[in-house]
């Protein structure tokens, strides 16, 4: 019932728009147009406004997108302390609002005294809800909502599909993505790739596994979760898929440290959140079977930028150290 | 107390002794059998043999069996042993001191509170080693247990079962939030600090046992001396006194002690529930009410039950594991039920 109400308001809206205007609003209007704006959200229904927004409130890695195509959101909500978040720490943030630094919580009413006219943040197929609205959130920090249209591109399946989704939205907000020092990322990016796929295709047979070392188990990463494992995937890196992800939260196999040696890839990625270049001596110092890894006690690990990228620069950046990693890599350190 | 005692209760008091000494031995083999089975089965399957030979050999001999073995499971086991009996123990004092059938160091949110110390002491301080942190769920334990004993004794009524409890609620609620808290703050450190929300025995070695153990130990030995105060104790706060007991002293002591051994076992294990508060009742339906007994049962059946928890966990939960404190409070929330329906448990 609620989806064809909101199917209906989004039609019965549309059709009142299409009236007003010259023709009806298709995905990415071009640049400053002070036109009807439509962009088609995540969650496949098409929003307009009446014209391009101007004031954008983004979530951390969205902001990150946007404005590596040159669009400035007046606000932005994180999830962590901006100091600390990949997204943000790197930025100039000068002038720009920080909404919130911590999930689930974001100031709704300094976000509305901004006066935005559009909201941004992924979509998540799986919670049928956007960044910073998901169930769990505090109640308040959903009335961001009713604040302006929110949308965003899709998470799912691809970091390039989601960096590409953003180009689109950034496109239909006037950005110039054609200028040279914005194009200079994506030209970046593709160059990574192809190091990458030569890389990876110079060695055959490695594989490499994508781990996160905890207190009292061993977290084994499951691809189909990961975009940017998917994309590693799809560019010829065997990145092994873990045969028993937990059926509760299949982000992750969970293994006991008394297992921790059930795989035995090549080379470690390490989750990028917890990785630091001591922590495989500190972990091998502190858990007795950390090292019965073969890649871990050869030293073979390297940080994986796990579930935050949004950029082209970003990935680029990322993608080196892992083409690095690669070359680096003895494709017979693991079983 | 000797001089009234009736010949028939004195007969009664000596029959007991004869049954529940041979019934001490009896516990202490089957813990015995536990720990085996406790270093024999875990989230790996592992010969006996192969387990009996690292066992022989004493020393890891780099192969991932004997590390396994020796190194996690045998560590692990020793420390579900301390933490157990600790945990046991400051749930038949804290019933005891208070005459309070529910009091609990997991019910009255002592154990949430050191929990929240040592998370506090890990983040915002970067304190790193037990040996340091542990002092920090020292002082968790005892603001919880004064915070809690002081909000329930207020009124008329004094403290009361169902007072304690609630307030012990609200403390676990507030503790565990202030956790939840600063967990949530620390997306990087989630997979890290998830430990200290649910109690757990894996990933704890020899330098966690080494560190806690002596307070343990210590801790352990002094409540043995709390059985004829806690006797004392149970006929009324006025009796005690009667019996030149300072009520006062004996009941700030007894609330050290179990400061220190909800505390060391928190800042080993993270806070585990249920033990604490049923196995007294147990040792108590086993025993009668003479502490003299009840707490040497409680030392002994605690870590026999978490022991076994942490091995069905291990098992059911592999290739990973369960924590220990989920188990406990799936298979002890139906037996303390059981209990408060049928074993009269108002007679502390």
């Amino acid at each position: 019932m609620r989806v064809w109400r909101s199917l209906l308001a989004a039609a019965a809206l549309s059709a009142v728009l299409a009236g007003c205007g010259a023709e009806a609003p298709s995905s990415g209007t071009p640049a400053g147009s002070s036109g009807p704006w439509s962009f088609t959200d995540g969650s496949g229904q098409v929003v307009t406004a009446e014209r391009t927004p101007t004031r954008i409130i983004a979530h951390a890695g969205e902001a990150n997108a946007l404005m590596s195509f040159g669009i400035r959101p007046v606000g932005i909500y994180a999830d962590e302390p901006v100091a600390t978040d990949p997204n943000l720490k790197d930025l100039d943030l000068d002038g720009i609002e920080i909404l919130g630094e911590e999930w689930g919580k974001i100031d709704v009413e300094k976000a509305a005294s901004l006066r935005p006219d559009l909201i941004v943040g992924d979509w998540w197929p799986a919670e049928k809800a956007h960044s910073g609205l998901e169930e769990g959130v505090d109640e308040k920090s959903k009335k961001l909502a009713e604040l302006a249209p929110v949308v965003g591109v899709s998470q799912g399946k691809s970091i390039v599909e989601l960096a590409e989704g953003y180009e689109d939205l950034a496109v239909s907000l006037g950005a110039k993505v054609d200028d040279p020092r914005i194009a200079a990322n994506k030209q970046r990016f593709d160059e990574a790739v192809a190091r990458f796929k030569a890389a990876v295709a110079a060695k055959p047979g490695l594989t490499v596994l994508a781990m996160s070392p905890a207190d009292d188990q061993v977290y084994v990463a499951n691809p189909e979760y990961a975009p940017e494992l998917l994309d590693l995937q799809s560019w010829g890196l065997q990145v092994i898929n873990p045969d028993s992800p937990d059926p509760a939260f299949p982000y992750w196999e969970n293994l006991s440290w008394e297992n921790a040696d059930k795989y035995q890839p090549d080379v470690i990625l390490w989750d990028g959140r917890s990785f630091t270049p001591t922590a495989n001596a500190e972990w091998g110092a502190k858990q007795p079977t950390w090292f019965q890894i073969q890649a871990a006690r050869a030293g073979s690990v390297v940080a994986w930028p796990a579930y935050w990228l949004h950029t082209y620069g970003d990935f680029a950046t990322e993608l080196d150290l892992l083409t690095a990693a690669v070359e680096a890599a003895d494709a017979n350190i693991g079983a | 107390m000797r001089t009234t005692a009736t010949r028939a209760t004195a007969d009664r008091t000596a029959r007991r002794a004869t049954a529940l000494a041979p019934g001490l031995v009896v516990l202490c083999a089957a813990l015995a059998f536990v720990a085996f089975l406790s270093v024999t089965l875990g989230s790996r399957s592992i010969g006996l043999a192969e387990v009996l030979a690292a066992l022989g050999s004493l020393q890891s001999d780099g192969t991932i069996t004997s590390t396994v073995t020796l190194d996690l499971r045998v560590p692990r086991t020793l420390l579900g042993i301390l933490a157990g009996a600790a945990l046991g123990v400051a749930g038949a004092v804290l019933q005891g001191v208070t005459r309070n059938p529910l009091a609990d160091a997991g019910i009255m949110g002592v154990n949430q509170a050191a929990a929240a110390f040592v998370v506090f002491a890990i983040t915002v301080l970067g304190v790193r080693g037990v040996g340091v942190y542990v002092w920090f769920a020292f002082a968790g334990a005892i603001l919880a247990i004064v915070l809690v004993y002081a909000t329930a004794s207020l009124g008329r009524e004094g403290a009361t079962p169902v007072k304690l409890a609630l307030a012990g609620a609200a403390a676990t609620a507030g503790f565990g939030s202030v956790t939840t808290g600063i967990v949530m703050t620390n997306v990087d450190a989630l997979n890290e600090l998830r430990f200290w929300q649910v109690g757990s025995l894996a990933g704890r070695y020899a330098p966690i046992l080494v560190g806690v153990a002596p307070f343990l130990i210590v801790g352990l030995v002094a409540s043995l001396a709390f059985g004829r105060v806690l006797n004392g104790l149970a006929l009324g706060d006025d009796t005690a006194r009667g019996l030149g007991q300072r009520v006062g002293r004996t009941r700030a002591a007894a609330f050290a002690v179990v400061a220190v051994l909800a505390g060391a076992a928190t800042a080993a294990c993270g806070p585990i529930v249920f033990v604490g508060l049923v196995v007294p009742h147990v040792a108590r339906f086993l025993c009668g009410p003479d502490y003299r007994w009840i707490l040497p049962y409680s030392m002994l059946l605690a870590p026999l039950v978490l022991l076994l928890a942490d091995v069905l966990g291990r098992v059911v939960g592999a290739p990973g594991e369960l924590q220990v404190g989920v188990v406990l409070g799936v298979l002890g929330a139906p037996v303390f039920v059981g209990i408060v329906r049928y074993a009269r448990l108002a007679e502390v």
